[in-house]
């Protein structure tokens, strides 16, 4: 343990830290919309469209965050405006987006002159490299994030249970699935920093899933699956630096683990109570 | 009595084909319409064009009362949401206040105490702590019937409200709607007609067209007249015996 804590005298395990717990935060809130409103494969087309935009700027020479940033809303608007009664458009451009994201993002890289080491840490993340910048940035991205959906809170919930009794309500419930969207696409840019584009979607997933089965008012479920995402990404961390792995990989595995474990312990509760019942005095 | 509201010859179709042509309708505030007709013959088709989830071809639907959105009460069919979403009983009835405080707004504590009241009358207060995943059918039904409610609709509309409930459901129903009819309009979309035989006052058979029939007592002469309408309703399965064998008691009440 004290082995741990002195590594984070070095700034890079600080760094490191810092963003797996932002990135849980958001993996958490955003997530749980993501996982009860079934955008899971919405969210994995504009992380691989993100990609295109990573691309141009690193042959640009800016910062690549700032390009996946534009290019990641860019296609969640797009989405969002298919979205309405024309559902196979929206899931064909899905994958129109997930492939022609990731072509042109690796066109970039290739005509980029020099060696691309940063290709394999956009695709499966490498939490050690981020910097300071890239921490700050990333905490702002947080932090509008998350106030806008306290803000919009009651709207998004409702929206996501029940799109059509929200419309009868005179919620439009277009506009706040496409800010949810939104949501989504700023969260994705900074789940890339973690655990990459290709296994960002675990992030998104696992911890809804764990949380789902374990608190069952929607607040609860946000809260636990913030809970379970600090769980997976430090523990993924802890165990990628004991076990040398490349920490994204390690992070997902973790998790998955995790929620393999959950799973069977609510198997095991859920079969004591209905073996209770049964052996139950004439109950 | 005045029109809350007004369907002028509405006309409206998925992809080509029209599912309903040249519907005319009017909703007055003591009504209370039976809307029947065969599947696919565009009853909840007409529900959606009226609750604003779709545009009509041409046509126009109007309140001339000037009713806003959250005053319009709608009782779906289970389908429309995902029962295993993490809400308990409370928190899902609650949504019924949403047109309340605009999209940033917080439900207050005059929201909770509405819905509190409304529990309590669909006899459903115990249930207030229990996650939707758990209900029965008919608790479920009496909880979307509650979300309506809350909201203090000026006219309610229920799709299908007695597919599958239990009986405890179907009485409570009854006297809710009883007493709500006493202020507002009731709409009423069912296969169903004789689950209602006390209560309702017209009928509208929708089958690409609407008949509409009858306003005020309902009459034997009425309900034979209802069932004149195509043959596909009939073959759905509404036999024509049950609904005389319960008229003639019901009229009276």
């Amino acid at each position: 343990m004290s082995e741990l804590l002195a590594l984070l005298d070095y700034e890079f395990a600080r760094n490191a830290l810092m963003a797996a717990v932002l990135a849980s935060v958001l993996a958490g809130t955003v997530g749980t919309f993501v996982v009860v409103k079934r955008l899971v494969f919405i969210a994995g087309g504009i992380s691989h469209a993100a990609f295109a935009g990573l691309g141009f700027c690193y042959w640009l020479g800016v910062n690549p965050l700032i390009g996946a940033v534009v290019v990641a809303i860019l296609a969640a608007l797009l989405l969002g405006w298919l979205g309405e009664g024309r559902g196979r458009s929206q899931d064909a451009m899905i994958g129109v987006l997930w492939a022609g994201g990731m072509a042109t993002g690796i066109v970039f890289i290739h005509m980029t002159p020099g060696y691309a080491p940063n290709l394999m840490t956009y695709l499966f993340g490498d939490i050690l490299t981020v910097s300071r910048a890239d921490v700050q940035l990333l905490a702002v991205l947080t932090g509008a994030v998350i106030g806008v959906t306290a803000l919009f809170y009651r709207t998004l919930v409702a929206v996501a249970f029940d799109e059509t009794f929200a419309s009868v309500q005179g919620i439009p419930v277009r506009r706040m699935t496409t800010l949810l969207l939104v949501l989504v696409a700023l969260s994705v840019i900074m789940l890339i920093q973690v655990v990459g584009i290709i296994l960002l979607i675990a992030l998104f997933t696992i911890p809804p899933m764990i949380a789902l089965m374990l608190a069952q008012r929607f607040v609860m479920v946000l809260a636990v699956a913030v809970l379970a995402g600090l769980m997976t990404s430090t523990g993924g961390l802890v165990g990628s630096y004991w076990l040398d792995l490349p920490s994204g990989p390690a992070i997902v595995l973790f998790g998955i683990a995790a929620l393999v474990v959950v799973r069977a312990l609510n198997w095991l509760r859920s079969g004591y109570h209905a073996r209770q019942a049964v052996g139950g005095p004439g109950d | 009595m005045s029109a809350v509201l007004d369907v002028r010859g509405v006309t409206f179709g998925y992809e080509r084909e029209a599912v309903l042509r040249n519907v005319n309708l009017t909703i007055g505030s003591q009504d209370f319409l039976a809307i029947i007709g065969p599947n696919g013959g565009g009853k909840t088709t007409l529900l959606r064009l009226i609750l604003g989830l779709a545009t009509p071809w041409s046509g126009s639907i109007d309140w001339p009362s000037g009713l806003l959105p959250g005053a319009v009460g709608y009782v779906p069919q289970f389908s429309t949401f995902d029962k295993n979403f993490p809400l308990r009983l409370r928190d899902a009835v609650v949504m019924g206040r949403l047109s309340r405080g605009g999209l940033i707004g917080r439900y207050r504590r005059a929201d909770y105490q509405a819905v509190d009241r409304i529990l309590e009358r669909l006899h459903l207060e115990r249930l207030a702590a229990v996650p939707i995943a758990d209900l029965s059918g008919g608790q479920l039904q009496r909880a979307l019937i509650a979300r309506a409610l809350v909201g203090e609709p000026q006219i309610l509309f229920l799709d299908e409200p007695t597919a599958s409930v239990d009986a405890q459901t179907r009485r409570v129903l009854g006297e809710v709607l009883n007493e709500l009819n006493q202020r507002i309009p009731v709409v009423v979309i069912t296969h169903d007609v004789t689950g209602f035989a006390t209560q309702v006052k017209q009928i509208a058979c929708v089958n690409r067209e609407l008949y509409y029939h009858g306003s005020g007592q309902l009459s034997h002469a009425d309900l034979a007249e209802a069932y004149g309408c195509p043959v596909e309703l009939i073959a759905h399965g509404v036999p024509h015996r049950l609904l005389r064998d319960h008229t003639p008691a019901t009229v009276n009440a």
